[in-house]
């Protein structure tokens, strides 16, 4: 399978999804124009991700400075797929990374943070320098 | 000509208006405005928080016209653009942004019924909605997610407020006014 790759964007974030290291990260901000369409691409490569066998645990590192609520509704969804997978027992840890005096996004972690029960979800804040 | 148009410049300098636009309102539009929006409340010391907080209405009220509006252009090639208004201005030491556009008859109704919910509403019960909302199935029609305006008054220092002022058979201005 190969790596899932986006270069950041003015409005949408950089994505790096790399199936070898199970390891997934998307950093920046987004507010696209059109969220489902941006993302389609993104969620379909997870479900089939998710859907090969005999996999390690899945790391996820977020640090998305702003997103707006179309985004929102689709990280609900993409959260949501890694619930389900947790669920049926494959670990899914997830490093919520914030800066230090960006309230929002901290309290925007926590938000999905509550939606969630199998995936281990950490809030990491971040030095003013990182 | 010229000279009113100096006129209404100060005018709307006095009235604390620092953006005002007048048109088609896009989405590289919407990034070249909120980019100089972040660099003008960064300069003039505002908090972060405060500046994310009017960034994020602004994006969702742009989007808001750009998916909504009524008022579309004419030309072959112009159909995609939707035309609106839109305001950002500083009073008493508050951030406010407002933005109208032209709605059908009959989107009215389903915005009316939304924003009286949305403005009866405290910070605790709009949490609980937009998470509701959020985990809902949009329809297929739909543009966006349908939490543009609980984020908004999830965003806002006072409840969101707004008009829809009737113009003709089957044609409505809708404002909105946010205020940080």
């Amino acid at each position: 399978m190969e790596a899932f790759v986006r270069e950041k964007g003015k409005a949408t974030p950089w994505i790096n999804f790399d199936p070898e290291k199970n390891l997934l990260k998307i950093k920046g901000e987004s507010y696209p124009e059109n969220s489902a369409k941006f993302y389609s691409p993104m969620l379909e490569w997870l479900e089939s991700f998710l859907q090969q066998s005999n996999k390690g645990p899945i790391e996820v590192e977020m640090e998305l400075v702003y997103f707006n609520s179309s985004s929102s509704k689709i990280l609900m969804n993409f959260f949501d797929m890694l619930e389900e997978a947790a669920r049926s027992g494959l670990p899914v840890t997830v490093q919520w990374k914030y800066h230090q005096d960006n309230d929002i996004s901290l309290e925007c972690g926590e938000e999905f943070q509550e939606e969630l029960e199998y995936v281990d979800f950490h809030l990491l804040e971040l030095k003013p320098d990182e | 000509m010229v000279h009113q148009i100096q006129k209404f410049y100060e005018q709307l300098k006095e009235e604390g208006i620092v953006f005002s636009f007048t048109g088609p309102v896009s989405q590289s539009l919407l990034e070249g405005i909120g980019e100089t929006l972040r660099q003008k409340m960064t300069l003039e010391e505002t908090s972060i928080n405060v500046t994310h907080k009017v960034f994020s209405i602004f994006v969702e009220l742009m989007q808001n016209v750009i998916n909504y509006s009524e008022e579309k252009g004419t030309g072959e090639y112009e159909q995609d653009l939707s035309f609106g208004i839109l305001i950002i201005g500083k009073r008493d030491e508050h951030f406010y942004i407002q933005c109208g556009n032209y709605i059908t008859q009959a989107q009215k109704g389903p915005l009316t019924e939304k924003l009286s919910k949305i403005q009866s509403m405290n910070k605790d019960e709009l949490k609980k909605y937009y998470k509701e909302q959020r985990r809902k199935e949009t329809a297929d029609d739909s543009k966006g997610a349908g939490l543009g305006f609980i984020e908004m008054a999830r965003k806002a220092t006072r409840p969101i407020s707004y008009d829809i002022i009737p113009i003709q058979t089957g044609k409505e201005f809708f404002v909105v006014t946010a205020v940080v």
